[in-house]
């Protein structure tokens, strides 16, 4: 009777506080984890623009590319680099097609923990699968359907040991931001234009 | 005789007799269980090698790298489940004493063992070039460090970038590819379908000694069962061969010997219905094996745990004479006096099997001539025993027991037709067996070892399955010291590289690539530039790029370090699973090095060696471990078969001497010999190929074909001996088909030739005998 009566006292405080520090938040029901793969998944085929930059503490300034990022379902990811020079990376089921510098390799997904966990959080979130995102990362949301973040941390040590958090960000079914925060506290940050 | 007046005698002597056979018995017994070494290093039961091919290739099956390596295959749980159990499993037999490491290709299990490669990387390079440390190089390598960096590998190659960023390190360790690696799935080993997940682990203990691979294997299923019991696990590799044929022979040994001697005990019961007769016909055996068993421990310093399994078959043997001098006493007889009456056909039926193991004992394979004096020492102590030590027992009493009446085939006994027509099947079968000649000999060394083909079959499917690279075929580099021999094999590098784009092979693992000689280390060396020009060079080649200037200090550390580092030597890797490998690969042997590079998915050796000849002063051949065992065991098979040509004389001459007629000789040795023959025949219908065994095996089958023929041509003179003989042939022959009889029921290869031979051969002997031998009929003549 006691317990129960303090914590009922501890969250009519809580809550509210929550709702205050969130102020964007609606009501939990509207809008959860399934509501937005139903958003992603909806999204048609689509090629976008993208910046991406790489902040090192190896580097004075950030590495700066641009180029397209291209999904087709299901599985098919193409990260085309235009500048500083062409590269393209494609995953496509269990292999990643890789062009550099004119010369072509393949490396089996499979082979490498953390390229199959950075395809899983490419494919997952492009596709809005949520099953393929859970088989590697615990998902958090944040946010509402106008202006969402979904943090996406490592379950399996492959990938764990490099990546501490991958971070999207979007509005409704649109992905507007893709940052990659690695354990030595270097980051990308891909931006959609 | 009262039972009080019986008894009164016993205390005057029998009891005293009785006790102090016993006493001696247990002594004998006690010095045993002190002094007998048992020993299971099954190399024992290969023959012995001549040349340095067959050095290196027992040398290889003992405690080679090949011997050491144990296949583990996870299986019965998903891809996630296994992929993690195979992590776990790793890291824990990696901690084991038992083990040198547990691979199962991932990449932290490389960066574990890569730090010696990291340290030694300017030295290891093929990669390495002046042009690679001046300004051009350097900027060159700098801008792909950069672009890496915003690559999706940015975070794998972040790690070492700083110190390596010229790429040696992955040039080192991409050189160490050998294209034969399992497929991987969530970075380790993986069969193909994602159904088994593979370690490969190397034991610290040499595949030859089965007793610690036992605990090796223990040890993965004790770890497995910690880490996850619901994963199976199939072991496998030639440690695990000699662990479980061992434990193999153990148990059907084991369960086989009791079970016959069960059967042999009830029919013994069953034919002398008294317990004093039982006893006394184990008497002899059991003196014979225990002497036999402690002289073979003092000639040869041990006693291999084969050679004891083979026991069975001296038993099978030694039993019989007992019964031969029970059975043979008229009623109201003393002992002593059949013992008499019956001195030189027993003489002589221990001597011809004496004669015919000294063929084995004379043999080069330890395993076999230890076997050879077990037999011989064990079957005289036997037959002395039954001549003196049970008419010595028994004194003045006469052994009462009743005595079945074995029916005789009249018409058998006078029809002289069946005795034509077995002359010319015998014929038949000689003359079958030499036009298949040799087709039925076993060939391969596999054939002869202890495995059951079970295991063999597992094993070839998972080595499949692996893609492990086909272990039988080596290219040998040779050398006046390890320098040398490394020297051989890194001059071999560049024709093995073209070997494997020809498609000759699919892959090969050099050591010399991880041990290049002496002078192309300090030439690779002698590239790096000293510390002023390589912070000079560094400093323009990181004008305009984005890294902070200070960031490549490491770099610059290191190769000032590499500099000055030794030499990477053998001993360099030591305590790593690299290390483990390579002391397996470079090897000492007879006071010359070897540096072995095995060679996978060889079609062709014969085309390989040519290519060889081609190429001037390369002190490097093939050698195929296979071609060599079969050469080995074609070797062995001539210097049986003379050996047992030689005993067969002896025999003869034996027989001559003893029966003081060439006539009688020839009408023991005739039948014997036919036997022999059709056995042969009878085996190879039966599909069985004949190996080193099956001839051990058919020397007993002449010393116990010899023995019935010699009884029945001895029969004659008294009618009333004749049902006598008549029962004692028919219970010594019995319990030879009972006790080999289930050993034929073995699933371990040499029990099964061995039972399977000589219970068909006993049979064949006892019919030849009944056809051939009696005194007075003509033996038909053989064509």
């Amino acid at each position: 009777m006691d317990s129960l009566g303090r914590l009922r006292i501890a969250l009519r405080f809580m809550v509210p506080l929550i709702l205050m520090l969130e102020t964007n938040i609606v009501r939990a029901d509207a809008f959860d984890l399934a509501r937005l793969m139903q958003l992603l998944a909806a999204t048609p085929t689509a090629e976008v623009s993208f910046i991406e930059k790489k902040y090192s503490s190896l580097l004075s300034e950030p590495v700066v590319s641009s180029g397209k990022l291209r999904y087709q379902r299901p599985d098919i990811v193409e990260k085309n680099i235009e500048l500083p020079r062409k590269e393209q990376y494609r995953f496509v089921g269990d292999e990643l097609l890789l062009v550099r510098i004119g010369a072509e390799k393949r490396i089996r997904l499979s082979s490498q923990p953390l390229l199959l966990a950075f395809a899983a959080s490419l494919r997952g979130v492009l596709g809005g699968d949520l099953a393929l995102l859970r088989a590697h990362y615990q998902l958090s949301l944040m946010g509402d359907q106008p202006s969402w973040r979904l943090d996406l941390i490592p379950v399996d040590e492959g990938i764990g040991r490099y990546v501490e958090r991958i971070v999207v960000s979007g509005h409704e079914g649109r992905i507007e931001q893709i940052e990659v925060r690695e354990i030595s506290g270097d980051r990308s940050v891909l931006q959609v234009q | 005789m009262t039972e009080s007046g019986y008894l009164s005698r016993l205390a005057s002597g029998a009891v005293a007799r009785y006790v102090a056979a016993l006493l001696c018995f247990a002594a004998l017994a006690t010095l045993g269980a002190r002094t007998i070494r048992i020993e299971n290093d099954f190399t024992a039961f290969l023959p012995p090698s001549t040349t340095p091919e067959e050095r290196l290739l027992i040398a290889q099956l003992r405690d080679g790298l090949v011997s050491r390596l144990m296949l583990v295959a996870l299986e019965g749980a998903d891809e996630n489940t296994l992929a993690r159990t195979s992590r776990k499993l790793a890291e824990s037999l990696g901690r084991n004493a038992e083990f040198e490491y547990a691979a199962n290709g991932s990449l932290d299990q490389f960066a574990a063992q890569g730090e010696v490669l990291m340290r030694h990387r300017y030295a290891l390079s093929p990669a390495m070039s002046v042009e690679k440390f001046t300004v051009p190089g350097l900027r060159a390598a700098l801008e792909e460090q950069l672009a890496q960096m915003a690559s999706p590998f940015g975070a794998l190659s972040r790690s070492i970038m700083t110190r390596d960023p010229t790429g040696e390190f992955l040039a080192v360790v991409r050189q160490f590819d050998s294209g034969a690696a399992p497929g991987l799935r969530h970075g380790v080993w993986f069969s193909g379908d994602g159904k088994r997940a593979f370690l490969i682990a190397q034991t610290r203990a040499p595949g030859f000694d089965s007793e610690r691979q036992e605990q090796a294997m223990a040890a993965v299923r004790k770890a497995l069962a910690l880490e996850n019991p619901q994963v199976n696990a199939i072991l496998t590799g030639p440690g695990v061969f000699a662990a479980e044929s061992r434990r193999l022979i153990r148990t059907d040994a084991e369960r086989l010997s009791m079970l016959s001697a069960l059967v042999i005990l009830a029919m013994l019961v069953f034919v002398y219905r008294s317990a004093l007769a039982v006893v006394l016909v184990a008497i002899p055996v059991a003196f014979g094996l225990l002497i036999g068993v402690l002289v073979v421990n003092t000639v040869f310093g041990s006693v291999h745990a084969i050679t004891l399994g083979f026991a069975a078959t001296l038993i099978g043997e030694a039993v019989d004479y007992p019964s031969y001098l029970l059975l043979n006493g008229a009623a109201g007889e003393v002992a002593r006096n059949s013992a008499r009456r019956l001195r030189v056909t027993l003489a002589l039926a221990v001597l011809s099997t004496v004669v015919s193991a000294l063929a084995l004992t004379l043999s080069s394979f330890k395993g076999l001539a230890q076997l050879g004096v077990l037999t011989m020492v064990g079957v005289l102590v036997a037959g002395l025993a039954t001549q003196y030590l049970i008419p010595w027992l028994l004194g003045d009493r006469v052994l009462s027991f009743r005595r079945l009446n074995i029916p005789t085939a009249d018409f058998l006994e006078r029809a002289r037709w069946p005795g034509i027509v077995a002359a010319f099947t015998v014929a038949a079968a000689a003359a079958w067996l030499l036009h298949l000649h040799p087709v039925w000999w076993q060939r391969d060394l596999a054939g002869i070892s202890p495995v059951p083909p079970a295991l063999r079959v597992q094993d070839a499917d998972l080595r499949r399955e692996m893609g492990a690279p086909d272990v039988s075929i080596f290219l040998a580099s040779r050398g006046g010291s390890q320098e040398a021999a490394l020297r051989a094999a890194e001059n071999m590098l560049p024709v093995l590289q073209r070997w494997k784009q020809e498609k000759l092979i699919r892959s090969f693992d050099s050591p010399a690539r991880y041990l290049p000689p002496l002078d192309v280390q300090l030439e690779r060396l002698h590239m790096l530039p000293a510390q002023p020009e390589l912070e000079r060079n560094l400093a323009q080649a990181l004008k305009g790029l984005l890294f902070r200037p200070d960031v490549f200090q490491p770099f610059v550390d290191e190769v000032g370090a590499a500099r000055a580092t030794p030499p990477i030597t053998l001993a360099s890797y030591m305590g790593s699973p690299l290390g483990a490998r390579l002391s397996a690969l470079v090897v000492e042997l007879d006071g010359q090095w070897l540096v072995l590079t095995p060679l996978g998915g060889v079609l062709d050796a014969g085309k390989l060696r040519q290519e060889l000849l081609a190429i001037a002063e390369s002190n490097s051949h093939v050698v195929d471990l296979k071609q060599t065992s079969a050469t080995m065991v074609d070797g062995f098979r001539h210097a049986a078969l003379t050996q047992a040509a030689w005993a067969a004389a002896l025999i003869l001459i034996l027989l001559v001497a003893g029966l003081r007629s060439p006539k009688r000789a020839l009408q023991v040795a005739l039948p014997a010999g036919a036997a022999l023959i059709l056995t042969v025949a009878l085996l190879v219908i039966l599909g069985e190929q004949l190996s080193v065994f099956h001839l051990v095996a058919l020397l007993l089958v002449l010393g116990i074909g010899l023995n019935y023929a010699l009884f029945f041509e001895r029969v004659s003179e008294d009618v009333d001996e004749r049902p006598r003989i008549r029962l004692s042939l028919a219970v010594c022959s019995t319990s030879t088909i009972i006790t080999f009889g289930f050993l034929a029921l073995s699933s371990t290869p040499v029990l099964h030739a061995i039972g399977a031979t000589v219970s068909i051969g006993a049979v064949l002997a006892l019919i030849m005998s009944a056809l051939w031998a009696r005194r007075n009929e003509i033996a038909p003549a053989v064509t």
